[in-house]
């Protein structure tokens, strides 16, 4: 599977495409809307390439009072990194002085498969925006994030078809005192997700990220392993919302995650995109449920048995 | 005024095409047509006679047809392409042939069906017709064959183009279809229905399926390239509802008449494949959105046919660039009008008539006062076709135009 959807609503505001030169569209409140700035990821010769367009956004509105920005295609995005997206971004934070929330590759597999998606370096992005409270970036090709320390960015979203262990550990290594989202889509070994349980560690110890409310770590191929290193994780006990949904999460999993740790505590448990049988679903809600888990099951997934005793279990979106 | 042509039709006799057909001559109060099988053509069989009108139909439902024109017994193997554009290109002027000398006439000029089944012809035309199409490096009859991976690969690298979509040149319901990317770093991947067995023959499967190596890519391509091959760049489609989407348009006559939208999880569209039909609806909302006009689509599509002028009838494939603002021609089909149920659009003249039924009464107003919109209900059959076909039906004589919504088969 692939993304297929544009993003409709970011930071809690509503996503505006900001329009082509020739498109007479009236533009929105600067700041009532999450601004889309987007150009084809092929670009023709009379395309404005995205450096350009979003100069023009800049002087179109009221840059001093844009709140979000949703980075859609740029030209070639399979081939040329978020490099100067990033350095184009940073070197605007003197005019976009109210930003508090970045996406960074926000396209659908027609556009440029996820794992695709070149990206680079996304830490100078934070430092550049100290008031960035929401960051969101789609494709772990190239994507590179040493650790750093942010004390204003409440939510992070790294989407992958395959997330590099490298990226994995600098997050589980920077200091992210306001943290209360994270959600980190795994991927698998194929598309570059090579980390393991293992690398989530800090991140599970609970002894960074103070304020983390709600834990997504989705999409993994080995997501068996990763709800079995959920269920000792002393970082449960303290959140709200936990997400182990797109992966490949078998009863193996599950059962490793209802043997552990007390989970009552939790308002949602997210495991939608499953392999569970229909016993072990039945076992997880008849654990949670009473206690008022509200428990996602949805999307049931089955295994394509290939009949030569090969069974394949996908994640749901990699490629 | 003199008696109406009797017609005949070349298509596969227990077909869904054929019967619709006559479905529509019949709601039409119109005698059925005489029904010539490509087999029978094929094998020099088919005969004509004077005042016959000759409409060719898809021989592609014909297990047989397709047996003797690809040289293959089984109908699922993507190769024998190139060997079905011969022979059939060679059975259509040979069946040319004896209508004319018979005395009837074609509904369309044959002709054109050399460029109209060669994607590489076709794009050629529609790009000199100033029809917007996606870069290709294979447009037109000067353009270098490629023989293999090894020229695919060094002809798209050469244009800049990373991400393609390579189609057998005479191929058709994405048969061989391959949705390729590459980057700089090497790597490669296909898309494709393609199934590749383990002794390298090609196999068109229900499964929509990716290779990654690079190897196993060349593989199919070189097995391929023999039959021909089209490249051109993969434009990232419009999407509605998470699904990517492309428009088939039909063009009767030079006007847009029918439109629906396509929409699939993968980059292929076709129905078989997983596709179905979108909102068009919707689709006509999102183009206004973005600030264009749903008319400027329908033109498009219009122009695109009218590179091919002596064809009445085609079925345009139209792909919406992503946020619908921009458009260009995938393909041109000859046989592009089997969508069941689909009425026209409103406002044009095919406003509640199925495709069959709109090539109908397009067909028989020409017999009638030039330039009047009689809706094919209206027309009276017997003054104007004489009663003498092989195969007679009873003629309907409902005042409301009826559409075939289900199929017959």
């Amino acid at each position: 599977m692939t993304v297929g959807h544009y993003l409709k609503e970011f930071h809690g505001l509503p996503v505006f495409h900001f329009p082509d030169t020739d498109t007479p569209v009236e533009l929105p409140d600067a700041a009532a809307v999450a601004w889309r700035i987007s150009s084809p990821t092929y670009c023709e010769s009379d395309d404005e390439q995205w450096e350009v367009l979003f100069e023009r956004f800049l002087k179109s509105v009221d840059a001093g009072r844009v709140r979000a920005l949703v980075v859609g295609g740029w030209d070639e995005a399979y081939e040329t990194s978020s490099a100067g997206i990033v350095t184009a971004l940073m070197a605007a934070n003197n005019r976009l002085t109210d930003l508090e929330a970045v996406f960074l590759g926000d396209m659908t597999g027609e556009d440029c498969e996820i794992s695709w998606i070149v990206q680079s370096d996304v830490t100078p992005l934070l430092a550049a925006y100290p008031r960035l409270r929401e960051f969101g970036v789609r494709g772990g090709t190239g994507l590179v994030f040493p650790p750093v320390r942010h004390t204003g960015l409440e939510t992070l979203v790294v989407e992958t078809g395959g997330l590099p262990a490298a990226v994995v550990r600098g997050i589980a290594g920077s200091e992210l005192p306001a943290l209360e989202n994270l959600e980190l889509w795994l991927g698998t070994d194929e598309y570059g997700g090579d980390s393991t349980a293992d690398d989530l560690a800090p991140l599970l110890s609970g002894s960074g990220f103070p304020a983390l409310r709600s834990l997504g770590l989705c999409n993994s191929a080995i997501q068996d392993a990763v709800a079995e290193a959920v269920a000792g994780a002393p970082v449960v006990a303290r959140i709200e919302r936990l997400d182990l949904s797109m992966g490949v999460l078998t009863d193996e999993g599950a059962a490793a995650l209802l043997d552990g740790q007390p989970l009552t505590h939790l308002g949602l448990l997210d495991l939608s995109h499953h392999y569970l049988s229909e016993a072990m679903r039945k076992r997880v809600l008849d654990a949670l449920a009473p206690y008022g888990v509200v428990v996602d099951l949805g999307d049931a997934q089955e295994a394509d048995d290939e009949g030569d005793g090969r069974v394949w279990r996908y994640v749901a979106v990699a490629e | 005024m003199t008696a109406g042509p009797r017609l005949v039709v070349v298509g596969d006799p227990a077909g869904r095409r054929v019967a619709f057909f006559q479905d529509a001559l019949r709601t039409a109060g119109l005698p059925g047509a005489r029904v010539v099988s490509w087999p029978e053509v094929l094998r020099g069989r088919a005969r004509f006679a004077a005042g016959e009108t000759v409409r060719l139909d898809s021989p592609g439902e014909d297990m047989e047809a397709d047996r003797l024109l690809r040289g293959i017994d089984d109908p699922t193997r993507v190769e024998g392409t190139g060997l079905w554009y011969e022979r059939f290109l060679a059975a259509v002027s040979g069946l040319a042939r004896s209508v004319t000398g018979a005395g009837a006439v074609l509904v369309d000029d044959p002709a054109e069906l050399a460029a109209l089944f060669d994607k590489r012809l076709s794009h050629g035309l529609l790009r000199a017709a100033g029809v917007p199409v996606p870069e290709s490096p294979t447009s037109g009859p000067s353009a270098p064959a490629l023989r293999g991976w090894e020229e695919l690969r060094s002809s798209t690298a050469r244009a800049g183009l990373r991400r393609v979509f390579v189609k057998l040149a005479h191929g058709s319901s994405a048969s061989g279809v391959l949705a390729l990317e590459s980057n700089g770093a090497g790597r490669v991947q296909a898309t494709t229905s393609v199934e590749r067995g383990p002794d390298g023959r090609l196999f068109n499967s229900l499964r929509v399926r990716r290779y990654t190596s690079e190897r196993e890519v060349a593989a199919i391509v070189d097995t391929l390239a023999p039959d021909g091959l089209h490249v051109e760049r993969w434009l990232p489609k419009a999407v509605q509802d998470g699904r990517a989407a492309d428009l088939r348009v039909v063009v009767i006559d030079g006007r847009a008449t029918h439109a629906v939208l396509r929409t699939s999880r993968s980059p292929m569209t076709n129905l078989h494949l997983g596709g179905a039909r979108g909102d068009l609806e919707a689709a006509r909302a999102a183009i206004t959105a973005a600030g264009g006009r749903w008319t400027d689509a329908l033109e498009v599509c219009e122009r695109a046919a009218s590179a091919f002028p002596g064809t009445r009838c085609v079925g345009v494939d139209l792909l919406p660039a992503t946020g619908w603002r921009r458009f260009a021609v995938g393909e041109v089909n000859a046989f592009g009008d089997l969508l069941p149920g689909l009425t026209g659009l409103p406002g044009s003249s095919a406003e509640g008539l199925d495709t069959y039924a709109a090539q109908v009464a397009a067909q028989f107003q020409d017999s009638r006062t030039p330039g009047t919109t009689t809706p094919a209900a209206h027309i009276t059959p017997t003054a104007h076709i004489t009663r003498t076909t092989t195969v007679t039906r009873t003629a309907h004589t409902t005042s409301t135009a009826r559409t075939t919504g289900t199929s017959t088969t």
